[in-house]
């Protein structure tokens, strides 16, 4: 059922429909809510309990065993990271390119960006096994003497992430102050009140105010555009820096990059649909982005598919047997499922975006979206559990055997992530106010005043 | 500035444009005036703040010293713990990237929130001189501070500039 939009019948948004709108969705929740915010916590705390099964029974409950070190955690956490990417993609750069689908859902982006990378740290401290070791990692002065190894790629990861995480966390907060300044102003309950008095934190819309901040916001986005590029290039680097055939490969880092924009694009669509439709927000959320995001999802699909060529192309091109092997066992080895499901899911199913009434086409979308965060755990699947299964000698090969802990902290890990998303769209602004006024035209009593530059935008918003 | 007076006059605008020649009409009368808006525009800026903002020398600092402690953090430390890896230098300035880029990036973003706070004056628990709620919602305001024999001269230039309605309060 593709959606479609006539906007010359219908009126156009005003910065009062914004407004009432977006902070409708604020309004005590229903039982929907309170539904799913239980289900989140119910998973949550099975990943809790098997976390700490796990810490007094020991790491091998993991599953993992010789020759398999990095598992399921480090499958998690590589998968986290890359849905935490395209929140900043879509936040940050295309702010800075000035991109007009961006405005409604950038907000739920970037909180989905701050809440899986929330996630994505858990699992590096779960992996330790003794995770109250885990500030070993950071470099401060010890008894020991003892610094870290500044060369390792998991150290570089330690600041990467940590950075990508405070940066991101500030940038969301900063882009958020405005709109509870405006939740607080229409507040009516006294929790309410207090919540968005001290959140917002005295913020008044003053013209000083917008001067400075707009100018900050646009160094935080100059910021923030570099992480993308290189948060993922360091996690890859984890891979790329070893020796491990399937991994040692210089095409790394522009594939995760790439990799993780397709999967957190995916994720965002997952995310808004149901969004859209519980708090009614079809004229804010247009069937224009939903186009845009697919078009950026079959790009990505594109590239990813490329770069899995090319591992391929280069396996057989190097002529080191090794590596040729690791890329004949992917697909026809033991793991075989996991090789096909990620094609599929990453390579075939995406190009049916190619029909335009597809890209709009919303029970579609959300089908494949899903089909695409499934398959990106797949490639994550691929490349650390393939590989390490299949190195050098063959004395050293192995298999593995999930355990029922691990399973039960990855279904963990969404509740955790469900149960932050879910308290942020009930408490703050899930989509931007005043990013949203900023695109339509301003209310002028003479023509020719406004700059005009919305006109290329207000198609965003009808 | 605004709290100093004894009596401000909130001019409350759906306008945009009339908001504007309010603050162009009490600037050429040199009155002590703030505007707010729901929105931040470039119209805005040119009239009421056409100067270029400091927070990018903060972060621009900021960013400098990140980048200089990131790469003396790795430095320092590897000569203080000197183990020698695959041949490579104690200092390894290529390694060592890493370190000095992100906390080029995580001081300058830090940098540039502390930039916010001080010139946004935020975090303030002090009422704002005539702010009102509907400057978040869809109206324009332009405050002036002014002393109670000026308030009808006042209040006449921003009706005459299209003010919805005009308020006039004590000193804030």
């Amino acid at each position: 059922m593709e959606e479609k939009h006539d906007s010359k019948k219908e009126a156009p948004v005003t910065y009062a429909e914004v407004n009432d709108t977006i902070l409708k969705m604020l309004e005590p929740p229903g039982t929907g809510w309170y539904l799913l915010l239980f289900t989140c916590l119910f998973f949550l705390a099975i990943g809790a309990s098997c976390w700490f099964y796990q810490m007094w029974s020991g790491f091998g409950e993991s599953g993992k065993s010789h020759p398999i070190g990095w598992g399921t955690y480090i499958t998690n956490f590589v998968f986290w990271v890359g849905i935490a990417h395209s929140g900043t993609l879509i936040s940050a750069v295309l702010y800075l390119f000035r991109a007009a689908f961006r405005q409604p859902i950038y907000r739920l982006a970037e909180a989905m960006t701050v809440f899986a990378v929330m996630t994505a740290g858990l699992f590096p401290i779960i992996h330790l096994g003794r995770p109250w070791y885990a500030l070993w990692l950071m470099p401060y002065p010890n008894q020991r003497a003892l610094w870290p190894n500044f060369r390792s790629p998991l150290l570089w990861d330690v600041f990467a992430v940590s950075t990508y995480f405070t940066i991101s966390a500030t940038f969301f907060i900063v882009g958020l102050i405005p709109d509870i300044a405006a939740a607080r102003d229409r507040a009516t309950t006294r929790f309410r009140k207090t919540l968005y008095g001290v959140t917002s934190l005295g913020w008044r819309n003053s013209h000083v105010q917008w001067k400075h901040y707009t100018a900050a916001y646009l160094i935080f986005a100059a910021f923030a555009t570099p992480l993308v590029v290189s948060v993922h290039s360091v996690v890859s680097w984890d891979f790329a820096m070893s020796i491990v055939p399937g991994w040692h490969a210089t095409i790394f880092p522009p594939y995760f990059v790439a990799g993780a924009i397709f999967s957190g694009v995916a994720m965002v669509v997952t995310l808004i649909i149901p969004l859209r439709k519980a708090f009614k927000l079809e004229r804010l959320i247009t069937p224009f982005h939903f186009d845009a995001m697919s078009k950026l999802i079959l790009m990505t699909s594109g590239v990813v598919t490329y770069s899995y060529i090319t591992e391929f192309y280069t396996a057989w091109f190097s002529n080191n047997p090794f590596e040729r092997f690791q890329f004949w066992f992917r697909p026809f080895g033991e793991f075989w499922i996991a090789f096909w499901g990620m094609t599929f899911c990453n390579c075939i199913f995406p190009q049916l975006l190619w029909v335009k009434s597809l890209r709009t086409n919303i029970p579609f979308l959300f089908v494949l979206s899903i089909f695409i965060n499934i398959g990106m755990w797949l490639e994550r699947f691929n490349i650390i559990f393939q590989s390490l299964t299949r190195e050098f000698i063959p004395a050293a090969w192995g298999g593995y055997n999930f355990s029922w802990v691990e399973v039960g902290i990855t279904v963990g890990a969404f509740g955790w992530f469900g149960m932050w998303m879910t308290l942020f769209i009930k408490f703050f602004p899930s989509v931007a106010i005043v990013e949203i006024k900023e695109i339509l035209p301003p209310p002028v009593r003479r023509e020719g005043h406004g700059h005009g530059h919305e006109h290329a935008a207000v198609g965003a918003v009808h | 500035m605004v709290e100093s007076t004894s009596r401000a006059v909130v001019g409350v605008f759906t306008y945009m444009d009339d908001a504007l020649e309010a603050v162009k009409n009490v600037k050429a009368a040199n009155l002590d005036w703030r505007m707010y808006s729901p929105v931040p525009r470039h119209e805005i800026e040119e009239v009421t703040f056409p100067q270029k903002s400091p927070v990018r020398l903060v972060s621009f600092c900021c960013a400098l010293t990140g980048c200089i402690c990131g790469w003396s953090l790795a430095i320092l430390c590897s000569l203080d713990w000197p183990m020698r890896t695959s041949a490579k230098n104690i200092a390894s300035i290529p390694a060592f990237f890493v370190p000095g880029y992100e906390w080029t990036i995580l001081f300058g973003g830090l940098g540039t929130l502390f930039a916010i706070f001080a010139y946004c004056k935020i975090p303030s628990v002090v009422r704002a001189a005539g702010y009102d709620p509907r400057f978040s919602h869809d109206k324009f305001g332009v405050v002036v501070a002014c002393s109670a024999g000026q308030v009808a001269d006042v209040s006449k230039r921003l009706k005459t500039a299209g003010a919805d309605e005009v308020d006039v309060r004590d000193s804030l």
